[in-house]
Protein backbone atom coordinates (compact mmCIF):
# COMPACT_ATOMS: atom_id res chain seq x y z
CA UNK A 1 0.00 0.00 0.00
CA UNK A 2 1.25 3.54 -0.64
CA UNK A 3 1.65 5.42 2.03
CA UNK A 4 -0.36 8.26 2.21
CA UNK A 5 1.07 11.87 2.57
CA UNK A 6 -1.27 14.22 4.33
CA UNK A 7 -1.71 18.26 4.56
CA UNK A 8 -1.01 18.88 8.06
CA UNK A 9 0.98 17.57 10.87
CA UNK A 10 0.75 17.36 14.64
CA UNK A 11 3.34 18.37 17.19
CA UNK A 12 3.13 15.65 19.71
CA UNK A 13 5.66 18.12 21.32
CA UNK A 14 2.71 20.27 21.79
CA UNK A 15 -0.23 18.12 22.00
CA UNK A 16 -1.81 17.57 25.24
CA UNK A 17 -4.66 15.27 24.28
CA UNK A 18 -7.83 17.37 24.76
CA UNK A 19 -9.45 15.76 21.76
CA UNK A 20 -10.91 18.55 20.38
CA UNK A 21 -9.39 17.52 16.96
CA UNK A 22 -10.64 13.55 17.11
CA UNK A 23 -14.13 14.75 18.04
CA UNK A 24 -14.37 17.19 14.90
CA UNK A 25 -12.81 14.71 12.51
CA UNK A 26 -15.81 13.70 9.99
CA UNK A 27 -14.08 10.23 9.17
CA UNK A 28 -13.07 8.98 12.67
CA UNK A 29 -9.38 9.04 11.81
CA UNK A 30 -7.89 10.51 15.08
CA UNK A 31 -7.24 8.66 18.36
CA UNK A 32 -5.86 9.98 21.42
CA UNK A 33 -3.70 7.56 23.00
CA UNK A 34 -1.58 8.11 26.03
CA UNK A 35 -2.55 12.21 26.34
CA UNK A 36 -0.94 11.94 22.45
CA UNK A 37 -3.52 12.82 19.13
CA UNK A 38 -2.56 10.63 16.34
CA UNK A 39 -3.61 9.72 12.78
CA UNK A 40 -5.06 6.79 10.86
CA UNK A 41 -3.80 7.88 7.53
CA UNK A 42 -5.94 5.64 5.42
CA UNK A 43 -9.22 7.01 7.17
CA UNK A 44 -8.11 10.87 6.93
CA UNK A 45 -9.10 12.96 3.64
CA UNK A 46 -7.25 16.21 4.39
CA UNK A 47 -10.21 18.18 5.13
CA UNK A 48 -8.62 20.25 7.97
CA UNK A 49 -11.43 20.00 10.23
CA UNK A 50 -8.57 19.34 13.09
CA UNK A 51 -6.68 22.44 11.92
CA UNK A 52 -8.51 24.73 13.34
CA UNK A 53 -9.84 23.58 16.67
CA UNK A 54 -6.84 22.46 18.10
CA UNK A 55 -6.66 24.48 21.38
CA UNK A 56 -2.76 23.79 21.77
CA UNK A 57 -1.91 24.85 18.17
CA UNK A 58 0.01 21.65 17.43
CA UNK A 59 -1.30 20.55 14.27
CA UNK A 60 -0.50 23.05 11.55
CA UNK A 61 -0.49 23.03 7.90
CA UNK A 62 2.68 21.45 5.54
CA UNK A 63 2.69 24.38 2.90
CA UNK A 64 5.77 26.31 2.70
CA UNK A 65 7.02 30.06 3.52
CA UNK A 66 8.84 32.11 1.30
CA UNK A 67 12.09 32.05 2.51
CA UNK A 68 12.05 28.34 1.48
CA UNK A 69 12.20 29.27 -2.36
CA UNK A 70 15.90 30.25 -2.01
CA UNK A 71 16.68 27.31 -4.49
CA UNK A 72 14.50 28.29 -7.49
CA UNK A 73 16.15 31.73 -10.00
CA UNK A 74 12.47 32.61 -10.94
CA UNK A 75 9.76 32.16 -8.74
CA UNK A 76 6.07 32.28 -9.96
CA UNK A 77 3.06 32.68 -7.75
CA UNK A 78 0.01 31.04 -9.08
CA UNK A 79 -2.95 32.78 -7.04
CA UNK A 80 -6.07 31.38 -5.93
CA UNK A 81 -9.03 33.72 -6.96
CA UNK A 82 -9.88 33.53 -3.13
CA UNK A 83 -6.67 35.50 -2.74
CA UNK A 84 -8.41 38.37 -3.98
CA UNK A 85 -11.23 38.38 -1.80
CA UNK A 86 -9.38 38.35 1.40
CA UNK A 87 -8.53 42.39 1.47
CA UNK A 88 -10.97 45.97 1.53
CA UNK A 89 -13.50 46.74 -1.20
CA UNK A 90 -11.05 49.23 -3.01
CA UNK A 91 -7.65 46.93 -3.21
CA UNK A 92 -7.75 45.76 -6.79
CA UNK A 93 -6.18 42.42 -7.30
CA UNK A 94 -3.90 44.01 -9.44
CA UNK A 95 -2.33 45.56 -6.48
CA UNK A 96 -2.26 42.43 -4.62
CA UNK A 97 -0.66 41.03 -7.32
CA UNK A 98 1.94 43.88 -6.83
CA UNK A 99 2.06 43.40 -3.40
CA UNK A 100 2.97 39.54 -4.36
CA UNK A 101 6.18 41.06 -6.60
CA UNK A 102 7.25 43.01 -3.66
CA UNK A 103 7.21 40.16 -1.49
CA UNK A 104 9.99 38.20 -3.85
CA UNK A 105 7.98 36.62 -6.43
CA UNK A 106 9.48 37.02 -9.63
CA UNK A 107 5.95 37.09 -11.74
CA UNK A 108 2.21 37.04 -11.07
CA UNK A 109 0.88 34.35 -12.98
CA UNK A 110 -2.20 35.36 -15.42
CA UNK A 111 -4.39 32.40 -13.97
CA UNK A 112 -7.58 33.60 -15.02
CA UNK A 113 -6.61 32.26 -18.23
CA UNK A 114 -6.33 28.43 -17.13
CA UNK A 115 -9.34 28.93 -14.61
CA UNK A 116 -11.17 29.51 -18.48
CA UNK A 117 -9.66 27.25 -20.15
CA UNK A 118 -10.56 24.56 -17.65
CA UNK A 119 -14.25 26.15 -17.79
CA UNK A 120 -14.26 25.20 -21.43
CA UNK A 121 -12.94 21.96 -21.33
CA UNK A 122 -15.39 20.91 -18.48
CA UNK A 123 -18.40 22.17 -20.37
CA UNK A 124 -17.16 20.53 -23.59
CA UNK A 125 -16.39 17.09 -21.59
CA UNK A 126 -20.02 17.38 -19.79
CA UNK A 127 -21.57 17.99 -22.87
CA UNK A 128 -19.70 14.45 -24.57
CA UNK A 129 -19.93 12.12 -21.04
CA UNK A 130 -21.43 9.30 -21.52
CA UNK A 131 -22.39 8.58 -18.02
CA UNK A 132 -22.54 7.44 -15.53
CA UNK A 133 -24.18 10.55 -14.14
CA UNK A 134 -23.44 12.92 -12.05
CA UNK A 135 -20.28 14.07 -12.99
CA UNK A 136 -18.09 14.78 -9.70
CA UNK A 137 -15.60 18.22 -9.88
CA UNK A 138 -11.94 17.36 -9.72
CA UNK A 139 -10.47 21.13 -7.54
CA UNK A 140 -11.36 20.26 -4.31
CA UNK A 141 -8.95 17.26 -2.97
CA UNK A 142 -10.92 16.66 -0.01
CA UNK A 143 -13.68 15.93 -1.69
CA UNK A 144 -11.45 13.39 -4.55
CA UNK A 145 -9.72 11.89 -1.37
CA UNK A 146 -13.37 11.34 0.45
CA UNK A 147 -14.48 9.54 -2.92
CA UNK A 148 -11.41 7.33 -3.23
CA UNK A 149 -11.67 6.58 1.00
CA UNK A 150 -15.58 6.54 1.45
CA UNK A 151 -16.97 6.09 -2.23
CA UNK A 152 -14.48 3.98 -4.38
CA UNK A 153 -17.67 2.89 -6.87
CA UNK A 154 -18.13 6.57 -7.56
CA UNK A 155 -14.24 6.98 -8.55
CA UNK A 156 -15.38 6.64 -12.25
CA UNK A 157 -17.29 9.91 -11.49
CA UNK A 158 -14.81 12.00 -10.79
CA UNK A 159 -14.06 14.53 -14.25
CA UNK A 160 -11.36 13.27 -15.71
CA UNK A 161 -10.34 17.32 -16.63
CA UNK A 162 -7.01 18.45 -15.21
CA UNK A 163 -7.10 20.96 -12.62
CA UNK A 164 -6.67 24.80 -13.59
CA UNK A 165 -3.49 25.02 -11.15
CA UNK A 166 -1.88 22.11 -12.30
CA UNK A 167 -2.52 23.38 -15.89
CA UNK A 168 -0.90 26.81 -14.67
CA UNK A 169 1.90 25.54 -13.34
CA UNK A 170 2.58 23.42 -16.49
CA UNK A 171 2.56 26.21 -18.55
CA UNK A 172 4.32 28.62 -15.96
CA UNK A 173 7.22 26.03 -16.95
CA UNK A 174 6.78 25.77 -20.27
CA UNK A 175 6.28 29.78 -21.18
CA UNK A 176 9.24 31.09 -18.74
CA UNK A 177 12.13 28.06 -19.57
CA UNK A 178 11.39 28.79 -23.08
CA UNK A 179 11.48 32.97 -22.94
CA UNK A 180 14.71 32.81 -20.11
CA UNK A 181 16.43 29.77 -21.18
CA UNK A 182 16.15 28.42 -17.70
CA UNK A 183 15.67 24.58 -16.49
CA UNK A 184 12.82 23.40 -15.35
CA UNK A 185 13.79 22.54 -11.84
CA UNK A 186 14.83 26.57 -11.53
CA UNK A 187 11.43 27.59 -12.00
CA UNK A 188 9.15 27.54 -9.07
CA UNK A 189 5.29 27.51 -10.07
CA UNK A 190 3.94 28.61 -5.91
CA UNK A 191 0.10 27.66 -5.43
CA UNK A 192 -0.82 30.46 -3.37
CA UNK A 193 -3.60 28.38 -1.17
CA UNK A 194 -6.60 29.02 0.68
CA UNK A 195 -6.53 25.72 2.37
CA UNK A 196 -3.98 23.08 2.87
CA UNK A 197 -5.61 20.80 1.32
CA UNK A 198 -4.39 22.38 -2.00
CA UNK A 199 -1.05 21.30 -0.55
CA UNK A 200 -1.33 18.07 -0.41
CA UNK A 201 -2.86 17.95 -3.87
CA UNK A 202 0.87 18.87 -4.89
CA UNK A 203 2.60 16.41 -2.48
CA UNK A 204 0.77 13.67 -3.65
CA UNK A 205 -1.61 14.44 -6.23
CA UNK A 206 -4.77 11.56 -6.48
CA UNK A 207 -3.63 10.00 -9.56
CA UNK A 208 -0.54 8.85 -7.86
CA UNK A 209 1.49 11.27 -10.90
CA UNK A 210 3.77 14.37 -9.74
CA UNK A 211 2.55 17.66 -9.65
CA UNK A 212 3.37 20.33 -11.92
CA UNK A 213 3.39 22.92 -8.92
CA UNK A 214 6.38 23.29 -6.46
CA UNK A 215 4.41 23.87 -3.06
CA UNK A 216 1.84 25.58 -1.82
CA UNK A 217 1.98 29.39 0.47
CA UNK A 218 -1.20 29.35 2.48
CA UNK A 219 -3.23 33.00 1.88
CA UNK A 220 -2.85 33.24 6.26
CA UNK A 221 1.01 32.74 5.78
CA UNK A 222 1.25 36.20 3.29
CA UNK A 223 -1.55 38.02 4.64
CA UNK A 224 -0.21 40.58 6.92
CA UNK A 225 2.77 41.11 4.54
CA UNK A 226 0.02 42.09 1.49
CA UNK A 227 -2.07 44.02 3.73
CA UNK A 228 0.59 46.07 4.97
CA UNK A 229 1.88 47.04 1.08
CA UNK A 230 -1.90 47.58 0.27
CA UNK A 231 -1.48 49.91 3.40
CA UNK A 232 1.71 51.91 3.84
CA UNK A 233 3.82 51.18 0.30
CA UNK A 234 0.45 52.27 -2.23
CA UNK A 235 3.66 54.11 -4.40
CA UNK A 236 4.89 50.81 -4.65
CA UNK A 237 1.54 49.53 -6.09
CA UNK A 238 0.76 52.09 -8.64
CA UNK A 239 0.59 51.48 -12.19
CA UNK A 240 -0.01 54.56 -14.03
CA UNK A 241 -3.71 54.76 -12.28
CA UNK A 242 -5.56 52.78 -14.34
CA UNK A 243 -5.99 49.60 -12.16
CA UNK A 244 -8.21 47.60 -14.58
CA UNK A 245 -6.40 47.26 -17.74
CA UNK A 246 -3.38 45.27 -15.53
CA UNK A 247 0.35 45.01 -16.53
CA UNK A 248 0.08 41.91 -14.82
CA UNK A 249 -3.12 40.31 -17.07
CA UNK A 250 -5.97 38.77 -15.58
CA UNK A 251 -5.76 37.88 -12.30
CA UNK A 252 -9.37 37.04 -10.90
CA UNK A 253 -11.66 35.14 -12.96
CA UNK A 254 -15.76 35.82 -12.98
CA UNK A 255 -16.47 31.58 -12.81
CA UNK A 256 -13.75 30.47 -10.33
CA UNK A 257 -12.27 27.21 -10.45
CA UNK A 258 -13.83 26.78 -7.10
CA UNK A 259 -16.96 28.75 -7.93
CA UNK A 260 -19.32 28.68 -10.96
CA UNK A 261 -19.50 27.37 -14.39
CA UNK A 262 -22.15 30.03 -15.88
CA UNK A 263 -21.07 28.05 -19.50
CA UNK A 264 -22.75 24.84 -18.14
CA UNK A 265 -26.95 24.57 -18.06
CA UNK A 266 -29.11 26.00 -14.88
CA UNK A 267 -31.35 22.77 -14.62
CA UNK A 268 -28.27 20.22 -15.08
CA UNK A 269 -25.40 22.06 -12.90
CA UNK A 270 -25.43 21.40 -8.94
CA UNK A 271 -23.11 24.00 -6.98
CA UNK A 272 -22.75 22.06 -3.14
CA UNK A 273 -20.36 22.95 -0.28
CA UNK A 274 -19.54 21.89 3.31
CA UNK A 275 -18.41 18.51 4.03
CA UNK A 276 -21.68 17.30 6.21
CA UNK A 277 -23.84 18.22 3.26
CA UNK A 278 -21.49 16.41 0.65
CA UNK A 279 -21.12 13.15 2.21
CA UNK A 280 -25.27 13.39 2.57
CA UNK A 281 -25.27 14.29 -1.25
CA UNK A 282 -22.78 11.60 -1.74
CA UNK A 283 -24.54 9.02 0.14
CA UNK A 284 -27.71 9.45 -1.91
CA UNK A 285 -25.91 9.24 -5.16
CA UNK A 286 -25.12 5.79 -3.99
CA UNK A 287 -28.13 5.25 -3.79
CA UNK A 288 -28.91 5.94 -7.70
CA UNK A 289 -30.10 9.07 -6.87
CA UNK A 290 -29.44 12.91 -8.95
CA UNK A 291 -28.55 10.74 -11.82
CA UNK A 292 -30.47 13.89 -13.66
CA UNK A 293 -27.38 16.06 -12.57
CA UNK A 294 -24.61 16.24 -15.27
CA UNK A 295 -22.02 18.11 -12.78
CA UNK A 296 -22.04 17.99 -9.59
CA UNK A 297 -19.89 21.16 -8.23
CA UNK A 298 -18.58 20.08 -4.49
CA UNK A 299 -16.50 21.66 -1.84
CA UNK A 300 -15.44 20.21 1.31
CA UNK A 301 -15.51 24.22 2.80
CA UNK A 302 -18.84 25.61 3.64
CA UNK A 303 -19.23 28.70 0.94
CA UNK A 304 -16.17 27.16 -1.08
CA UNK A 305 -12.79 28.20 -1.39
CA UNK A 306 -13.43 31.65 0.11
CA UNK A 307 -14.04 29.82 3.14
CA UNK A 308 -10.78 27.81 3.09
CA UNK A 309 -9.14 27.29 6.35
CA UNK A 310 -5.89 29.09 5.40
CA UNK A 311 -8.12 32.48 4.50
CA UNK A 312 -8.30 35.53 7.03
CA UNK A 313 -11.79 37.20 6.48
CA UNK A 314 -15.03 36.12 7.80
CA UNK A 315 -16.45 33.53 4.65
CA UNK A 316 -19.54 36.52 3.99
CA UNK A 317 -17.30 39.31 4.24
CA UNK A 318 -14.92 37.56 1.35
CA UNK A 319 -18.39 36.60 -0.45
CA UNK A 320 -19.29 40.33 -0.50
CA UNK A 321 -15.81 41.25 -1.99
CA UNK A 322 -15.93 38.13 -4.50
CA UNK A 323 -19.40 39.29 -5.76
CA UNK A 324 -18.08 43.12 -5.39
CA UNK A 325 -15.45 41.59 -8.02
CA UNK A 326 -17.35 40.21 -10.18
CA UNK A 327 -19.86 42.91 -10.77
CA UNK A 328 -17.02 45.48 -11.54
CA UNK A 329 -15.05 43.14 -13.87
CA UNK A 330 -14.28 45.05 -17.26
CA UNK A 331 -14.86 42.65 -20.31
CA UNK A 332 -12.24 40.18 -21.06
CA UNK A 333 -9.58 42.21 -23.08
CA UNK A 334 -8.91 40.86 -27.15
CA UNK A 335 -5.37 39.54 -25.45
CA UNK A 336 -7.03 37.65 -23.00
CA UNK A 337 -9.28 36.01 -25.47
CA UNK A 338 -6.01 35.86 -28.04
CA UNK A 339 -4.29 34.09 -25.61
CA UNK A 340 -7.48 32.07 -24.16
CA UNK A 341 -8.32 30.49 -28.03
CA UNK A 342 -4.08 29.92 -28.45
CA UNK A 343 -3.70 27.82 -25.85
CA UNK A 344 -6.76 26.30 -25.68
CA UNK A 345 -5.64 25.45 -29.09
CA UNK A 346 -2.82 23.31 -27.58
CA UNK A 347 -3.33 22.09 -24.50
CA UNK A 348 -4.22 18.55 -23.68
CA UNK A 349 -6.51 18.92 -20.83
CA UNK A 350 -6.97 14.91 -19.79
CA UNK A 351 -5.63 13.39 -16.30
CA UNK A 352 -2.16 12.10 -17.14
CA UNK A 353 -3.62 8.87 -15.29
CA UNK A 354 -6.85 7.74 -13.79
CA UNK A 355 -7.87 8.54 -10.33
CA UNK A 356 -8.16 4.91 -8.18
CA UNK A 357 -10.44 3.90 -5.49
CA UNK A 358 -7.64 4.38 -1.81
CA UNK A 359 -7.51 0.58 -0.51
CA UNK A 360 -7.97 0.58 3.42
CA UNK A 361 -5.80 -1.90 5.35
CA UNK A 362 -8.84 -3.73 6.51
CA UNK A 363 -8.61 -5.34 2.64
CA UNK A 364 -5.48 -7.27 3.75
CA UNK A 365 -7.77 -9.80 5.52
CA UNK A 366 -10.51 -11.88 3.65
CA UNK A 367 -14.22 -11.34 3.97
CA UNK A 368 -14.64 -14.21 6.80
CA UNK A 369 -12.27 -12.38 8.85
CA UNK A 370 -13.97 -9.09 8.47
CA UNK A 371 -17.37 -10.61 8.82
CA UNK A 372 -15.83 -12.08 12.54
CA UNK A 373 -14.57 -8.86 13.23
CA UNK A 374 -17.77 -7.28 12.65
CA UNK A 375 -19.66 -9.51 14.59
CA UNK A 376 -16.99 -9.55 17.37
CA UNK A 377 -17.12 -5.43 17.56
CA UNK A 378 -21.03 -5.84 17.50
CA UNK A 379 -20.84 -8.01 20.97
CA UNK A 380 -18.40 -5.94 21.82
CA UNK A 381 -20.67 -2.76 21.11
CA UNK A 382 -22.98 -4.68 23.64
CA UNK A 383 -21.13 -4.06 26.93
CA UNK A 384 -20.01 0.05 25.98
CA UNK A 385 -22.05 2.50 27.40
CA UNK A 386 -22.93 4.37 24.51
CA UNK A 387 -22.21 7.82 25.43
CA UNK A 388 -19.69 7.98 23.08
CA UNK A 389 -17.22 10.03 26.37
CA UNK A 390 -13.90 9.29 23.79
CA UNK A 391 -11.98 9.24 27.18
CA UNK A 392 -10.97 5.57 25.58
CA UNK A 393 -9.22 7.94 22.73
CA UNK A 394 -11.82 6.96 20.22
CA UNK A 395 -14.62 9.13 18.85
CA UNK A 396 -17.01 7.01 20.06
CA UNK A 397 -17.96 3.57 21.57
CA UNK A 398 -18.67 1.94 17.67
CA UNK A 399 -15.22 3.20 16.81
CA UNK A 400 -13.71 1.93 19.85
CA UNK A 401 -15.62 -1.70 19.87
CA UNK A 402 -13.88 -1.58 15.99
CA UNK A 403 -10.78 -0.94 17.44
CA UNK A 404 -10.58 -3.71 19.31
CA UNK A 405 -12.03 -6.29 17.61
CA UNK A 406 -9.32 -5.53 15.23
CA UNK A 407 -6.93 -5.84 17.77
CA UNK A 408 -5.74 -2.19 17.07
CA UNK A 409 -7.17 -1.41 21.42
CA UNK A 410 -7.76 -3.17 24.26
CA UNK A 411 -11.44 -3.25 25.66
CA UNK A 412 -9.99 -2.05 29.31
CA UNK A 413 -9.68 1.44 27.52
CA UNK A 414 -13.17 2.18 28.62
CA UNK A 415 -13.46 3.98 32.09
CA UNK A 416 -16.55 1.93 32.57
CA UNK A 417 -14.89 -1.03 32.09
CA UNK A 418 -11.88 -0.18 34.10
CA UNK A 419 -10.68 1.92 37.11
CA UNK A 420 -7.28 1.51 36.22
CA UNK A 421 -7.58 3.57 32.61
CA UNK A 422 -9.36 6.10 34.84
CA UNK A 423 -6.32 6.21 37.17
CA UNK A 424 -4.07 6.29 34.23
CA UNK A 425 -5.92 9.24 32.45
CA UNK A 426 -6.23 11.48 36.19
CA UNK A 427 -1.94 10.93 35.61
CA UNK A 428 -1.55 11.79 32.09
CA UNK A 429 -3.99 14.87 32.43
CA UNK A 430 -3.01 16.29 35.62
CA UNK A 431 0.03 17.31 34.14
CA UNK A 432 -1.83 19.12 31.60
CA UNK A 433 -2.46 23.07 31.82
CA UNK A 434 -6.15 22.71 32.22
CA UNK A 435 -5.57 21.07 36.19
CA UNK A 436 -7.97 22.18 38.99
CA UNK A 437 -6.00 23.75 41.89
CA UNK A 438 -8.24 23.66 45.26
CA UNK B 1 -23.56 -24.32 -1.17
CA UNK B 2 -21.31 -21.25 -0.41
CA UNK B 3 -21.05 -20.85 3.41
CA UNK B 4 -23.15 -18.54 5.27
CA UNK B 5 -21.21 -15.45 6.63
CA UNK B 6 -24.02 -12.82 7.95
CA UNK B 7 -27.76 -13.01 7.73
CA UNK B 8 -29.82 -9.91 8.81
CA UNK B 9 -33.07 -8.52 9.11
CA UNK B 10 -34.65 -5.47 9.05
CA UNK B 11 -38.55 -4.43 9.35
CA UNK B 12 -39.85 -1.97 6.70
CA UNK B 13 -42.46 0.29 7.90
CA UNK B 14 -45.47 0.80 4.96
CA UNK B 15 -46.64 3.85 3.87
CA UNK B 16 -44.34 5.77 5.48
CA UNK B 17 -41.83 7.82 3.63
CA UNK B 18 -40.07 9.78 6.23
CA UNK B 19 -38.38 6.78 7.13
CA UNK B 20 -37.84 5.52 3.91
CA UNK B 21 -34.35 4.71 2.81
CA UNK B 22 -33.01 4.33 6.29
CA UNK B 23 -32.52 0.53 5.69
CA UNK B 24 -30.95 0.40 2.48
CA UNK B 25 -28.66 3.35 4.31
CA UNK B 26 -28.00 0.80 6.97
CA UNK B 27 -26.93 -2.02 4.41
CA UNK B 28 -24.55 0.05 2.68
CA UNK B 29 -22.76 0.93 6.32
CA UNK B 30 -23.24 -2.83 6.57
CA UNK B 31 -21.52 -4.01 3.59
CA UNK B 32 -18.98 -0.69 3.64
CA UNK B 33 -17.54 -1.98 7.28
CA UNK B 34 -16.96 -5.19 5.03
CA UNK B 35 -14.96 -3.62 2.75
CA UNK B 36 -16.93 -5.43 -0.41
CA UNK B 37 -16.20 -4.33 -3.82
CA UNK B 38 -17.41 -1.18 -4.64
CA UNK B 39 -19.03 -2.15 -7.80
CA UNK B 40 -21.31 -4.92 -6.24
CA UNK B 41 -21.97 -2.98 -2.98
CA UNK B 42 -23.50 -0.17 -5.23
CA UNK B 43 -25.40 -2.67 -6.89
CA UNK B 44 -26.67 -4.13 -3.81
CA UNK B 45 -27.65 -0.94 -2.35
CA UNK B 46 -29.51 0.11 -5.52
CA UNK B 47 -31.31 -2.90 -5.32
CA UNK B 48 -32.21 -2.47 -1.49
CA UNK B 49 -33.22 0.91 -1.89
CA UNK B 50 -35.36 0.27 -4.67
CA UNK B 51 -37.31 -2.28 -2.70
CA UNK B 52 -37.63 -0.22 0.49
CA UNK B 53 -39.33 2.43 -1.31
CA UNK B 54 -41.76 -0.18 -2.91
CA UNK B 55 -42.21 -1.32 -0.02
CA UNK B 56 -42.82 2.33 1.69
CA UNK B 57 -45.24 3.35 -1.09
CA UNK B 58 -47.18 0.11 -1.71
CA UNK B 59 -47.71 -2.15 1.46
CA UNK B 60 -48.70 -1.82 5.09
CA UNK B 61 -44.92 -3.20 6.48
CA UNK B 62 -42.22 -5.91 4.86
CA UNK B 63 -39.27 -7.29 5.69
CA UNK B 64 -35.69 -7.25 4.30
CA UNK B 65 -33.43 -10.10 4.88
CA UNK B 66 -29.56 -9.68 4.01
CA UNK B 67 -28.08 -12.74 3.43
CA UNK B 68 -23.94 -12.78 2.74
CA UNK B 69 -21.76 -15.69 1.89
CA UNK B 70 -18.17 -15.61 0.67
CA UNK B 71 -19.56 -16.09 -2.71
CA UNK B 72 -22.90 -13.41 -2.84
CA UNK B 73 -24.85 -11.13 -1.49
CA UNK B 74 -28.95 -11.31 -1.65
CA UNK B 75 -31.84 -10.04 -0.59
CA UNK B 76 -34.82 -10.95 -0.29
CA UNK B 77 -38.01 -8.70 0.62
CA UNK B 78 -41.36 -9.83 1.26
CA UNK B 79 -44.05 -7.43 2.12
CA UNK B 80 -47.67 -7.39 3.04
CA UNK B 81 -49.54 -5.52 0.44
CA UNK B 82 -51.77 -4.91 -2.17
CA UNK B 83 -49.61 -7.15 -4.53
CA UNK B 84 -48.84 -6.91 -8.26
CA UNK B 85 -51.64 -8.30 -10.88
CA UNK B 86 -49.40 -8.21 -14.01
CA UNK B 87 -45.51 -9.08 -13.30
CA UNK B 88 -44.58 -8.78 -16.61
CA UNK B 89 -46.24 -5.07 -16.93
CA UNK B 90 -44.86 -4.27 -13.83
CA UNK B 91 -41.41 -5.11 -15.32
CA UNK B 92 -41.50 -3.26 -18.08
CA UNK B 93 -39.82 0.50 -18.07
CA UNK B 94 -41.92 3.27 -17.64
CA UNK B 95 -44.88 1.23 -16.40
CA UNK B 96 -45.87 2.41 -13.14
CA UNK B 97 -49.12 2.48 -10.76
CA UNK B 98 -47.49 5.81 -8.49
CA UNK B 99 -50.19 8.44 -7.23
CA UNK B 100 -49.30 11.77 -7.77
CA UNK B 101 -48.36 12.30 -4.27
CA UNK B 102 -45.46 9.83 -4.85
CA UNK B 103 -44.27 11.40 -8.53
CA UNK B 104 -44.19 14.70 -6.55
CA UNK B 105 -41.62 13.54 -4.11
CA UNK B 106 -39.54 12.10 -6.99
CA UNK B 107 -40.69 8.56 -7.52
CA UNK B 108 -43.00 6.49 -9.59
CA UNK B 109 -41.40 7.15 -12.64
CA UNK B 110 -41.26 3.19 -13.55
CA UNK B 111 -38.01 1.85 -13.08
CA UNK B 112 -38.10 0.62 -9.74
CA UNK B 113 -38.14 -2.69 -10.39
CA UNK B 114 -36.39 -2.68 -13.79
CA UNK B 115 -33.80 -0.87 -12.66
CA UNK B 116 -33.58 -4.53 -9.39
CA UNK B 117 -33.69 -6.35 -12.06
CA UNK B 118 -30.86 -4.78 -14.11
CA UNK B 119 -28.85 -4.86 -10.93
CA UNK B 120 -28.91 -8.40 -9.83
CA UNK B 121 -27.40 -11.63 -11.55
CA UNK B 122 -30.06 -13.63 -10.24
CA UNK B 123 -33.87 -12.03 -9.93
CA UNK B 124 -37.46 -13.04 -8.99
CA UNK B 125 -40.21 -11.53 -8.56
CA UNK B 126 -43.46 -13.37 -6.88
CA UNK B 127 -46.85 -12.07 -6.09
CA UNK B 128 -50.01 -12.80 -4.86
CA UNK B 129 -53.40 -9.80 -5.48
CA UNK B 130 -54.26 -9.38 -2.23
CA UNK B 131 -51.61 -10.52 -0.18
CA UNK B 132 -48.45 -9.57 -0.87
CA UNK B 133 -45.03 -9.08 -3.24
CA UNK B 134 -41.65 -11.24 -2.48
CA UNK B 135 -38.68 -10.20 -4.65
CA UNK B 136 -35.53 -11.97 -4.16
CA UNK B 137 -32.33 -10.23 -5.96
CA UNK B 138 -28.64 -12.23 -6.08
CA UNK B 139 -25.32 -10.22 -6.30
CA UNK B 140 -22.50 -12.36 -6.92
CA UNK B 141 -19.18 -11.10 -5.35
CA UNK B 142 -15.76 -10.80 -7.49
CA UNK B 143 -13.17 -13.10 -6.31
CA UNK B 144 -11.42 -10.91 -3.77
CA UNK B 145 -15.08 -9.80 -2.27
Amino acid sequence: MVELKHGFKIDTAKCVGRMHCMRACPTHAIRVKNGKAHLIPELCIDCGSCLGVCPSKAISATTITLAELGRFKFKVAVASPALFTQFGLNDTPAQVGRALLDLGFDAVWEYAVDIELVDLAITDCVTKWPGPFPLISDSCPVVVRLVQVAYPSMVEQLLPIEIPREIAGREVKRKYSRELGLKLEEIAAIYITPCQAKSISILQPAEEGKSYLDGAIGISEIYNDILYRLRKETTKLQNGGQDNTSDLGELFHWGNPEGEFPNLSREHYLPLSGLTDVIKVFDDIEKGKLANIEFLECHACLGGCVGGNLTVENLYVARSKDLHLKANMPKPTPEFEREVARRYAGEDFAMRSSIRPRSLARDVVDLRERVMRRKRAEEILKGLPLLNCGLCGAPSCKDHADDVASSRSEISDCVFLSKARIDLLRKIYKKGPRSVKK
Amino acid sequence: MAAELLRESFQIQGRNFDKAGEISSEIKMILKDLGIDAGCLRRAVIVAFEAEMNVAMYADRGTLTLVLTDKDISLDVRDEGPGIPDIELALQEGYSTASDEMRDMGFGFGMGLPNMKKNSDEFCLESEVGKGTRVFARIRLNSHG
